[in-house]
């Protein structure tokens, strides 16, 4: 009997996952931030956010088809978007997220690539969506704002 | 001497029996999502996505997300809403999201194409546990696991006796088994 009992606690252990909240499902840390930052504001003075915690919404435009380990959020502005990149294997996002609503918790960081840095970075996201890669896209050396993600929660 | 050799072999034995057995739906799960996950580069092992494109004459740069453009594109592609959302990532392209697909409308070419996105269930759910996703008690139970497989090989070393054993051709198996990574890690020279 004991044995049985056993038995059957590790079996709902398998089943568990981390508690969702009262809407929609959380990947991560619980968020702690109730203000949102509008993309826009971050893109328009990334500069002042580096280094801060912000917690932005917004319609995920693009999943990492590999690992879960990035997506993209529009930004509320027109042609803008803004990536959130989380630790491989800490946080993984589903492809099934894209077109859902995502509020997302982390800091603004920012990534100087040398002209070979943002050619391999190019080569690899090419990869990822199975796109031939063309290198004269480009152009030189990067700067790019990204928020490290470290809870979300995902909307239908 | 004979009689406390003979209990530890029963031990022995005993211990790789059922712990065997405990691990055996495990291993399945870590055997398959570990094929899996070692072709990610090649092969998707969390999802199916299917890519279709479909021409849209009526499509212009001037099309925008008002105006019932996604739902025309929709229809010209066959299929239909509800519309989760819509995203312009420039002004050639726009993007409309629904449950199940993403139309990637390109202005300017005036072709569409209609991603599809569908879970490998079986697949997505091993590689979940395997990858440990759920954390938390998962963690236990995957180190258990991870145990139990450390477990299994030491033991495993003492199941036979004789020329079949660990002081014959297991000897010879055993080494090539721990050769292998140190001779793939030279060459490769980590």
């Amino acid at each position: 009997m004991r044995f049985r009992a056993i038995l059957a606690a590790l079996l709902v252990t398998g089943a568990c996952r981390a508690a969702p909240p009262e809407s929609g499902t959380l990947y991560g840390e619980p968020l702690t931030l109730s203000e949102v930052t509008p993309i826009s504001a971050i893109l328009d003075d990334p500069e002042s956010y580096v280094g801060e915690p912000v917690l932005v919404e917004g319609l995920v435009v693009a999943v990492c088809e590999m690992r879960g380990c990035w997506m993209d959020i529009a930004s509320d502005r027109e042609f803008e978007k803004i990536q959130i990149k989380v630790d491989d294997g800490v946080i993984v996002f589903p492809m099934t997220a894209e077109g859902k609503t995502a509020l997302v918790e982390g800091v603004v960081e920012v990534l100087e690539l040398s002209y070979e840095e943002a050619l391999e970075a190019a080569r690899h996201k090419a990869e990822e969506h199975g796109e031939e890669f063309d290198p004269t896209t480009v152009t030189g050396p990067e700067t790019t704002y990204r928020i490290r993600g470290h809870g979300a929660v995902i909307t239908e | 001497m004979g009689r406390k050799a003979a209990r530890w072999r029963r031990w022995n034995r005993a211990i790789h029996r059922d712990l065997g057995y405990v691990c055996v739906g495990l291993t399945l799960v870590y055997g398959a999502s570990g094929v899996a996950v070692n072709h990610v580069r090649d092969w998707n092992p969390n999802y199916r996505v299917t890519v279709d494109s479909f021409p849209v004459p009526d499509a212009s740069r001037s099309a925008g997300t008002d105006g019932g453009f996604p739902e025309a594109v929709l229809a010209s592609v066959g299929l239909e809403g509800p519309v989760r959302g819509t995203f312009r990532p420039d002004s050639a392209t726009l993007e409309v999201f629904l449950p199940e697909h993403t139309v990637r409308v390109d202005l300017d070419g005036k072709v569409a194409t209609v991603e599809r996105i569908e879970e490998r269930r079986l697949l997505r759910r091993a590689n979940l546990l395997h990858l440990n996703e759920p954390r938390g008690l998962w963690t236990y139970v995957a180190d258990a696991f991870a145990l139990s497989l450390v477990l299994l090989a030491a033991t495993g070393l003492f199941m036979m006796k004789g020329k079949h054993g660990i002081t014959g051709r297991g000897a010879w198996l055993t080494g090539l088994g721990i050769l292998l990574p140190v001779v793939i890690l030279l060459v490769l020279g980590s």
